[in-house]
């Protein structure tokens, strides 16, 4: 692959600059979503006196650790995209006066998130072991999910960072509908607790809700998804990938002339 | 005939000129069935061909299409029709530090910036002591880029831009950058780059690097090309037609400034003849005097003259500056004399031009073309073939 050592670069910058000039510097990717569960947690164990459901067959009940399994993902993938649209258009100086392959402006996103949710999950991994739930060997598994997701999220990422350069209501836009996608997909509920027919049939079979239910299979449940849905998501990862990178290399093109 | 670098075939760009860009979906449907926008044609079929080795020059007025040709050639912008081929190694310098990210290193905004420019890890690693010495920046590569100051942002972005070793650079008036060592350092680089038979193009204003530098022009006008061929040829033809709406004073002379500050006239003197001549021989002593009217006070003028022979090649072009000779004010009549002991011209036609300038050099009081003409007959050393001599003692042994 040809500039690859740009990408490597590109990546090592998105990492590197994330968190520079703040004091508490890498924690804080930790404490979003940490603050998002505590919230959860308090309002369904306390406001709604809800208790949670137990994994199958983990045995585990435990609020917190079904939010982050899911959130983690989630948070992955949702702000993978919209930095990948900032990315893209911040990188406008940069497409103007340099040719160079734009797409690892958003592949340098995705990899850089991508070492965050594996700190992430093993930082998860290590709460999971803690409340006694031997989750080791399920690793490998959420481990190919993941990338799975990565490739999603890739292919998602790319076209709405190429559609972003034309209309910049994509990128408005993807702030409202993440936000729906969230409760649309099952990570602050448990997808067999609900009975409204549209949202069972988006959380089961949506791409998001896909993707999270095998995370939840693998770390609350501890058992391996379904062969069914494990194909759903490899064929969703590639396909969802080669749409993106055929969308983006139609676009970039005229990426300078358009910034 | 040496091997091609570049091709450019029957480029045409055209650009839509919206009244105002639609960048939202809104305003896309508002607009929908009547999208009106006016085509503009910045390429009109352009091709040329450059050379290996060859120092290629493209120069225009604004708007005639130079930065899009250079973008179009550097791949960043696609033609509506017609190709682009590069079959060496290039890199295309159309703005120095595209890219550096002010929070990282020097050192890590080079390996970022290299790799930008399309150069392996190992490749910069072992480039990379070059680049710094070049930037002449060893004891601050370590600190954020963001603590430079806009001189070493761009010494290091140059340092970069430079070492990627391409056979065929295509660079935009970047020359004018730094203070001037630095200039000289950069020049010098790419008279280093000519002499090792890479290839050059160069998009400039600067007539003077043009004629200096290039083996070949094109000139664009309104997107088309009006003229190919030998640089100075072509800069004087560019030169009239953009003078051709400047002042021509009284003796026909094409004059430009604002004019508060003026040299209202030349005089050539040789030796204690107090008489002003136009001509003498080599190794006489000269003396030039400049004679100056001023309708206000002017505060800290520079004063320059330039000798060119008729070919064009400049032999001196001093300033007061130069020497540090910087009046507090100058108001009304009078003049400056330059003393030159034994001048070295050779035989042949000397035109003068003077400029008068603001201390920064950026304000034209006057400039005049054509002050003086004179001619060097044959005197002591006699010889041919240029323009100065050395006064060479030979032994053969």
């Amino acid at each position: 692959m040809a500039h690859r050592n740009l990408l490597y670069l590109l990546s090592l910058k998105e990492l590197r600059t994330r968190y520079k000039k703040s004091v508490l510097g890498w924690a804080w990717s930790l404490l979003n979503p940490l603050s998002q569960m505590l919230i959860f947690t308090v309002i369904f164990k306390y406001v709604f006196k809800q208790n949670p459901l137990p994994g199958d067959p983990s045995g585990l009940r435990n609020f917190p650790l079904y939010f982050l399994a899911g959130l983690l993902p989630y948070n992955f993938f949702a702000i993978t995209v919209g930095v990948s649209m900032g990315a893209v258009q911040g990188g406008a100086s940069l497409i103007k006066k340099v040719q160079f392959p734009h797409e690892h402006l958003v592949f340098s996103v995705v990899i850089a998130q991508f070492v965050t949710l594996m700190i992430e999950l093993a930082i998860l991994t290590a709460a999971l072991l803690l409340a006694g739930s031997m989750v080791l060997p399920w690793l490998p598994v959420m481990l190919a999910v993941m990338c799975m997701l990565a490739l999603f999220t890739t292919g998602v990422a790319l076209v709405l960072a190429a559609a972003n350069v034309f209309y910049h209501d994509v990128n408005y836009l993807w702030s409202i509908v993440s936000q729906l996608l969230f409760y649309a997909t099952p990570i602050i509920y448990f997808p067999q607790a609900i009975s409204l027919r549209p949202l069972v049939l988006l959380a089961n079979y949506g791409p998001t809700g896909s993707f999270i239910t095998a995370a939840h299979n693998i770390m609350y449940d501890h058992r391996v998804p379904s062969a069914g849905r494990l194909l759903e998501l490899v064929v969703l990862g590639f396909g969802m990938f080669f749409i993106g990178v055929w969308v983006f290399n139609r676009l970039s093109p005229k990426f300078a002339e358009e910034m | 005939m040496s091997d091609i670098a570049l091709e450019v075939s029957h480029l045409t760009k055209n650009f839509r000129l919206h009244s105002e860009k639609t960048n939202s979906i809104k305003q896309l449907i508002a607009a929908r069935g009547r999208n009106r926008f006016a085509e503009f044609t910045a390429l009109d079929d352009v091709s040329f061909t450059v050379h290996e080795g060859e120092v290629f020059g493209v120069i225009g007025q604004n708007g005639s299409g130079k930065s899009t040709l250079l973008k179009c050639m550097a791949g960043i912008l696609q033609p509506n029709s017609g190709w682009v081929k590069v079959h060496k190694r290039m890199s295309a310098l159309l703005e120095l530090g595209a890219g550096f990210h002010p929070e990282l290193s020097g050192r890590d905004n080079i390996f970022l910036n290299a790799a930008i420019l399309g150069m392996g890890r190992r490749e910069i690693a072992a480039r990379f002591d070059e680049i710094v010495e070049f930037s002449g920046l060893e004891s601050f590569i370590d600190a954020p880029v963001k603590t430079y100051s806009s001189g070493m942002y761009v010494r290091l972005a140059f340092a970069v831009a430079i070492n990627v070793d391409p056979r065929l650079l295509i660079v935009d008036e970047i020359l004018a950058v730094g203070d001037v060592t630095f200039q000289q350092r950069c020049l010098e680089k790419f008279v280093e780059f000519r002499n090792d038979g890479r290839t050059i193009v160069l998009v400039t204003h600067d007539l003077g690097s043009v004629k200096n530098m290039c083996d070949r022009a094109i000139w664009l006008t309104h997107g088309k090309i009006t003229g190919e061929g030998d640089p100075s040829d072509l800069v004087e033809a560019y030169t009239e037609m953009m003078l051709g709406n400047r002042n021509r004073d009284v003796d026909g002379r094409v004059r430009r400034g604002s004019g508060e500050l003026q040299i209202s006239s030349v005089e050539l003197f040789v030796g204690d003849n107090p008489e002003p001549v136009k001509r003498f021989r080599t190794s006489d002593s000269i003396r030039l005097r400049l004679n100056y009217q001023a309708t206000k006070p002017v505060p800290k003028p520079i004063f320059g003259f330039e000798i060119q022979s008729l070919g064009g090649a400049t032999v001196t072009a001093p300033c007061t500056r130069d020497v540090g000779l910087i009046p507090e004010m100058v108001s009304g009549e009078g003049h400056i004399d330059i003393e030159m002991d034994s001048v070295g011209l050779l035989p042949g036609t000397y035109d003068i031009h003077t400029t008068v300038t603001d201390f920064n050099r950026q304000h034209e009081y006057d400039n005049v073309h054509l002050a003086l003409r004179f001619d060097v007959m044959s005197g002591k050393p006699y010889e041919t073939g240029a323009l100065v001599t050395m006064r060479p003692q030979w032994t053969i042994s």
